[in-house]
């Protein structure tokens, strides 16, 4: 070993004064379930979850005229609390414009405990949600989303088709440093019904930590 | 580089011997102190160029970069594995990268989390616009963490996946593109 180890650093001092451009071969690849396509209608839209306020919710029952938001979030996540002030907002926003909003918690609150029931009405409380923060209990409504991280956005049209999933903005730590509002964008382009011009887009995040599969699907 | 080594060395017998402090310190990171005097590893920032650059240099045989983050349970769980790969692969060629993504708030956390496992190299944290980091490492990568991507000699990504890894896991990835290269195609 103790040849490698100056080898690494001598490695990454050389490599960071010389970027270069990767090749890719045919890698293998094992990802999280596939997202769902820009274009396919809402999974599992009728399954109920329990929210926030201790009633049963589902994505059609917090469907709105002009479309509906779907945000997989969680309590724990650096991410998602550095996003969660913007989310809130854009979601509070976005009701009263007349889309449907829902924030879901899939994570397993046995790996997470802040990710409990408690913890999801402390969050709802503390943001002022004027939407639904509902547990996906089984996990399998991330499951069939592909959703992988939390936060998480999927925007539905009010023809019901995905025309967003993404991101909410470039810019999770320092929202004054934005320049991108993707979700913003997008939920704005569906209230006018207009075109969505930037459809996916990417951030890092915490991995859903999904429950144990409970069913074939 | 010789207290480095001995602290590395006890650091890994600590860890060996901890079963359940290991266990602990993935539940809760701040919870385990480091011994007085120790020498936390560098930490430099690095954009998805940069990462790529370094798993492209000359001098190994297979490259692993391992994306991760001190409040991401699963990549805190698969932490000790990574490092014995480290170990265990090193004199057939593999170098390890590890590249963190913590805010900048959290960067001495993350220094005081990699002594605690025994790194004492110099390691990256991530850098710059997420989409383009995501991107530029792997296409599909859809951003969750932990992420790892095994480069081979010649700099060319022959495995990824997202989400945690054990040790057999690693050693099978890691054994297939070690086989794979050929060791006159690996740049010295």
């Amino acid at each position: 070993m103790k040849h490698l180890r100056p080898l690494v650093a001598a490695t990454l001092v050389a490599a960071l004064a010389a970027p270069l451009t990767a090749s890719f071969a045919a890698a293998q690849e094992e990802v999280a379930p596939t997202p769902l396509a820009i274009g396919s209608q809402v999974p599992l839209a009728d399954v109920k979850m329990k929210n926030v306020d201790g009633k049963d919710v589902t994505i059609t029952s917090a469907a709105g005229k002009k479309g509906t938001l779907v945000v997989f979030t969680c309590n724990h996540c650096p991410w998602a609390k550095a996003w969660e002030s913007r989310i809130a907002e854009l979601g509070n926003a976005a009701k009263k414009a007349g889309m449907g909003v829902i924030a879901i918690n899939a994570n397993d609150p046995a790996a997470y405990p802040e990710d409990n029931m408690d913890g999801m009405k402390k969050r709802a409380k503390t943001l002022k949600l004027a939407f639904p923060y509902a547990m996906d209990a089984t996990s399998d409504i991330a499951r069939a989303f592909g959703a992988s991280r939390t936060p998480e956005a999927f925007l539905f049209d009010k023809s019901g088709a995905l025309v967003y999933h993404g991101t909410i903005d470039d810019n999770a730590k320092e929202p004054e440093k934005v320049t991108q509002r993707y979700l913003k964008d997008a939920v704005d382009a569906v209230v006018a019904g207009t075109e969505v011009t930037t459809p996916e887009t990417k951030s890092l995040g915490c991995g859903i930590k999904y429950r144990k599969k409970t069913t074939g699907a | 580089m010789r207290p480095v080594r001995i602290l590395f060395a006890l650091t890994l017998v600590t860890v060996a011997a901890c079963g359940t402090r290991v266990e602990n310190d993935a539940a809760a990171p701040a919870a385990v102190s480091l011994p007085a005097g120790t020498v936390l590893p560098e930490i430099r920032p690095a954009t998805a160029e940069q990462v790529l650059a370094a798993a492209n240099a000359p001098g190994a045989r297979a490259t692993l970069v391992n994306v991760w983050a001190t409040w991401c349970g699963p990549c805190r769980e698969e932490f000790p594995d990574l490092v014995k790969i480290q170990r265990d692969y090193a004199d057939s060629g593999l170098r390890v990268i590890f590249v963190s993504t913590d805010f900048p708030e959290e960067q001495e956390e993350a220094r005081r989390f990699l002594a605690r496992h025994g790194v004492s190299d110099t390691t990256l944290i991530k850098t710059g616009d997420d989409m383009h980091f995501i991107d530029t490492l792997a296409p599909r990568w859809t951003g969750a963490l932990p992420a790892t991507f095994i480069f081979d000699g010649s700099g060319r990504l022959k495995v990824f996946w997202e989400g945690r890894a054990d040790y057999a896991k690693f050693q099978s990835r890691v054994q297939e593109v070690l086989h794979s290269t050929d060791p006159k195609e690996a740049r010295s």
